[in-house]
């Protein structure tokens, strides 16, 4: 995308300051989203986003900074900016950049931006139609299918050139039921890091089904009585939980500068011993899953928690200067515009030794959370929350009616002590997270799993 | 190249193509921001990025293509993009590229102070330092941060609109942390405004005291309260809801005021304006996404709904003219349906300590977490996490956490007793600022111990 003397001549004028490190991401990625509503396709929409994003560190201190522009002349008035932000003297590093290549895991069979537009309408129509013939009283569908290209090119003051190609698909299906004069939703959105051969994985009718059939449970549901109980939450999604409540306090960014209730205290039973979960971004294809971090660092399987105890953090190179550590392929960001730091890539609690069934059995009064929906944490504090999109009642050890508007709140460091049954279903979901350095994929998982007391938020 | 050159070529390419109907998007925008931890200045940043989108209509049809990237090859791609995607849509409604007639009210161009790089990182480490001053039990960590945007914006299409607007405001905040026993305690304070009128001391006070008084707080007993919502959080309440008021999410029914106006929503106590003008807000705009002229009005009056807010294509269904509310979220995204200042009227209830008093017994609501995931505009439910102090004999009394408010916000509406006299606007949000006063809703669910 850009040559490598002029990537030389940005770095050289990044660390033209006494900067002791400067990086150049080059981003050139292609999007385009189908949506549909009210049985149409309503808008169809391609995009480009293009740009540098240049990063100097000295010590403990970071200055970053970005342009849309990929001119030569803006590219080096980018970096003399971010430079201006330093104070001192070149040091004078030889910069002799090599080119690495890490090698792609991700085989893509049906690349999007090479298929027709009407074919992907077709796949859309075939999802959004299951949705809207599942019942009368699903009064409206929306749907859209994603597919980003997303190119990326790093180099930096050590040497390093290497690139990723990340081609990912996924098709998002909301369903809305009425009733009585109410609105209740349901939804589907599966992702891959994959071509549109996903769905020959996934039908694109199981995806709108599955969204109409939460929408009508939902609709015919009661509202739940708040108050604290067991709750079961059951796979995939479902490990939003783990994700919210443990996993952003695992980040560099908040662990390195003692914004985390986790800080500190690697090798300490921070969970029940129940509890091993793992942060993986080279499983095949998966939604979160990475060939190098934005960084250039090779991604990796990190166990983060082994039976309850601390093992791993997610680092990147700036959060570990301060923590003495090397960078473990966690280092994120959205775009170029964006100033990348330690993030999440497919983060799951793994399969215990529990009985499904046995878990259900086990509560005498307590939710049973079938589908989460998102949530949010302060990583400082540890509170949590999050949304129960499909709940169900579980009264003498069996599922009964379905409920509404269940929130579950709490404490990181508590609920992962009180997590005293892991099933063996291990399933994951798609999500966007949301953080600092801007939106990225991620896969959240789990098993079936039941946390012995937690506030249930209802009316 | 430029934009200037770039938006000739699209021109050039797109009368080559025939095309009677196209228009043009563009925006710029600058950002410098700093950070200060742990005493020394951690991070800064500066950015300079720009987009233009391209649409046109085409055998009937609205495509929509953009990029980032201002080359030849660009400017051709994204105009035949454009012609391609119009022929895979299939929605019949009707698409406009605005030939109006119409006059803007003219506000001035970006006329705030623009920090330089040095004025921001000493503020930061000034800010950063006194949050240390002024209460013993901040922790290292607390930080502090500074920021400053400037947003242009050109629309011209071939009915011969060309229109440009730009605007600029500062951001000075902290993020303070206090640890007690085995609890930590944070909070933010983010200020909006000209760079040159911040008061660093007084923010660095206000923060600090306001996680201090959170110290020792805990769950509440599950039950049915009446909530004192902060003009922030109502003001947030507000901002997560908005959509409710969209004629487009109305006319496709993601919104249950579809139909509505003209009927009684909400209580009499409740007056909700769009003001693209209002005074003490940053954003101020002359035109909307399609070039329409924005002007203000009344959303809901005294508990009726006056109005939806509308765009060309949703005004043209319901017959009525666009409210000048065809916004978008980003340059390339397709015209949606967005407010500018959207404000909660102040009413006649006064202050909140006298608010406090009238109510007697309720629960002061000052943080709402997870409004992402835990409301739902399109049902209007909501069940959020949230913090706030207990108000017992018409005082303000201990702190509380750990518990969640759950209700249904079309009822919420109809459940305000009263309406304070302070509304204060919240920070902007992607060019738009929601805004409320301290407002009291009786008879929520709480769940906590």
């Amino acid at each position: 995308m850009i040559s490598t003397v002029i990537l030389k001549e940005v770095l050289h004028k990044a660390l033209s300051t006494g900067a002791d490190f400067a990086e150049v991401f080059v981003e050139n990625t292609k999007e385009n989203v189908i949506n549909m509503i009210d049985s149409k396709i309503q808008s169809v929409n391609d995009r480009v986003i293009s740009g540098v994003g240049i990063r100097i560190f000295k010590g403990t201190r970071c200055v970053s900074g970005s342009t849309s522009s990929m001119e030569r002349e803006d590219l080096l008035a980018c970096a003399a900016k971010v430079a201006g932000a330093m104070e001192g003297l070149p040091e004078g590093k030889e910069i002799v950049l090599r080119e690495r290549i890490f090698g792609d895991i991700h085989p893509i069979i049906l690349v999007p931006s090479t298929v027709d537009k009407g074919y992907k309408a077709e796949l859309l129509k075939r999802g959004y139609f299951a949705a809207k013939d599942y019942h009368k009283d699903i009064v409206q569908v929306s749907a859209n299918l994603l597919d980003v290209d997303h190119n990326i090119l790093i180099a930096n003051s050590e040497g390093l050139l290497t690139s990723d190609r990340q081609i990912r698909t996924r098709m998002t299906i909301n369903a809305i039921a009425a009733k009585n004069g109410e609105n209740q939703t349901g939804s589907c959105s599966p992702g891959r890091r994959m071509g549109l051969e996903l769905f020959d994985e996934i039908d694109p009718r199981d995806i709108g089904e599955e969204a109409a059939r939460q929408a009508i449970t939902m609709i015919n549901a009661g509202y739940i009585k708040g108050g604290k109980m067991p709750v079961a939450i059951e796979n995939g999604f479902g490990g939003v939980i783990f994700h919210e409540a443990c996993g952003h306090s695992l980040e560099a960014s908040a662990v390195a500068i003692g914004q985390s209730q986790f800080a500190g205290k690697l090798g300490q039973q921070i969970a029940s011993t129940k509890v091993t979960a793992i942060d993986d971004g080279t499983i095949p294809n998966a939604w979160g899953s990475i060939n190098v971090d934005d960084e250039g660092n090779p991604s990796q399987r990190k166990v983060l928690i082994e039976n309850g105890i601390l093992k791993e953090y997610m680092i990147d190179n700036f959060n570990g200067r301060r923590m003495g550590k090397n960078g473990n392929g966690s280092c994120r960001r959205q775009s170029y515009q964006y100033a990348p730091t330690s993030r999440m890539t497919n983060t799951f609690i793994d399969n215990g030794t529990d009985n499904n069934e046995e878990i259900i059995k086990s509560i005498e009064y307590g939710l049973y959370a079938k589908k989460m929906g998102g949530g949010s944490v302060n990583p400082a504090t540890g509170s949590f929350n999050f949304v129960v999109t499909e709940g169900y009642i579980v009264r003498n050890g069996e599922i009964k009616e379905a409920v509404r508007g269940a929130s579950l709140i709490g404490k990181g460091s508590d609920i992962l002590m009180d997590i005293d049954m892991v099933g063996q279903n291990l399933e994951r979901g798609q999500g966007m997270c949301g953080s600092s350095s801007g939106s990225i994929p991620t896969d959240v998982g789990q098993p079936l799993l039941r946390v012995s007391s937690i506030t249930v938020g209802g009316r | 190249m430029k934009y200037i050159e770039f938006k000739n070529q699209i021109i050039k390419i797109a009368e080559e193509k025939g095309l009677k109907d196209y228009e043009l998007y563009y925006t710029e925008s600058e950002d410098i921001s700093a950070e200060a931890l742990m005493h020394e200045l951690t991070k800064f940043s500066t950015s300079k990025d720009q987009g233009a989108c391209f649409r046109c209509i085409y055998e009937g049809k609205m495509g929509y293509a953009s990029t980032e990237l201002f080359t030849d090859t660009e400017a051709l791609r994204i105009v035949e993009n454009a012609m391609e995607n119009a022929q895979v849509i299939e929605s019949e409604d009707q698409v406009f590229i605005y030939d109006g007639k119409d006059t803007y009210q003219k506000i001035e161009e970006a006329n705030t102070t623009e920090p330089s790089a040095k004025e921001l990182v000493s503020t930061v480490l000034e800010l950063e330092q006194r949050l240390f001053q002024k209460e013993e039990k901040v922790k290292e960590g607390s930080e502090a941060f500074a920021g400053y945007g400037l947003v242009k914006f050109a629309l011209c299409n071939s009915k011969g609109l060309d229109l440009f607007h730009s605007y600029n405001y500062s951001q000075l905040g902290a993020m303070v942390m206090v640890e007690e026993g085995e609890e930590v305690y944070n909070g933010y304070k983010i200020l909006t405004d000209d760079f040159k009128n911040f008061a660093i001391d007084k923010l660095a006070e206000d923060t600090a005291k306001k996680v201090v008084e959170t110290i020792g707080s805990e769950s509440v007993e599950t039950g049915t309260y009446d909530l004192i919502f902060s003009s922030e959080m109502m003001a947030t309440m507000l901002s997560t809801f908005f959509s409710s008021f969209s004629a487009d999410a109305a006319r496709r029914g993601l919104s249950l005021f579809k139909g509505k106006e003209g009927e009684v929503v909400a209580s009499s106590k409740v007056t909700i304006v769009d003001d693209p003008f209002y005074e003490s807000s940053f954003i101020k705009i002359p035109f909307d996404g399609e070039g329409v002229a924005t002007y203000r009005k009344n959303v809901l009056e005294k508990g009726r709904l006056v109005t939806l807010l509308h765009n060309l294509t949703t005004a043209c269904e319901a017959g009525i003219k666009s409210t000048g509310n065809g916004r978008k979220l980003g340059y390339a995204s397709a015209v949606s349906v967005l407010p500018y200042n959207f404000l909660l009227e102040p009413g006649e209830a006064g202050t909140k300590e006298e608010i406090f008093k009238a109510v007697e017994r309720g629960i002061y609501i000052t943080a709402l977490n997870g409004l992402h995931a835990g409301a739902n505009p399109t049902t209007g439910d909501y069940s959020l996490s949230a913090e706030g102090f207990l108000v017992e004999e018409g005082e303000k009394t201990r702190p509380v956490k750990n518990f969640t408010i759950s209700g249904n916000f079309y009822e919420l509406l109809k459940k305000i007793t009263l309406v304070g006299s302070d509304a204060k606007l919240n920070n902007p949000e992607g060019g738009v600022c929601f805004g409320a006063p301290t407002t009291v809703v009786e008879k929520v669910s709480v769940a906590g111990k």
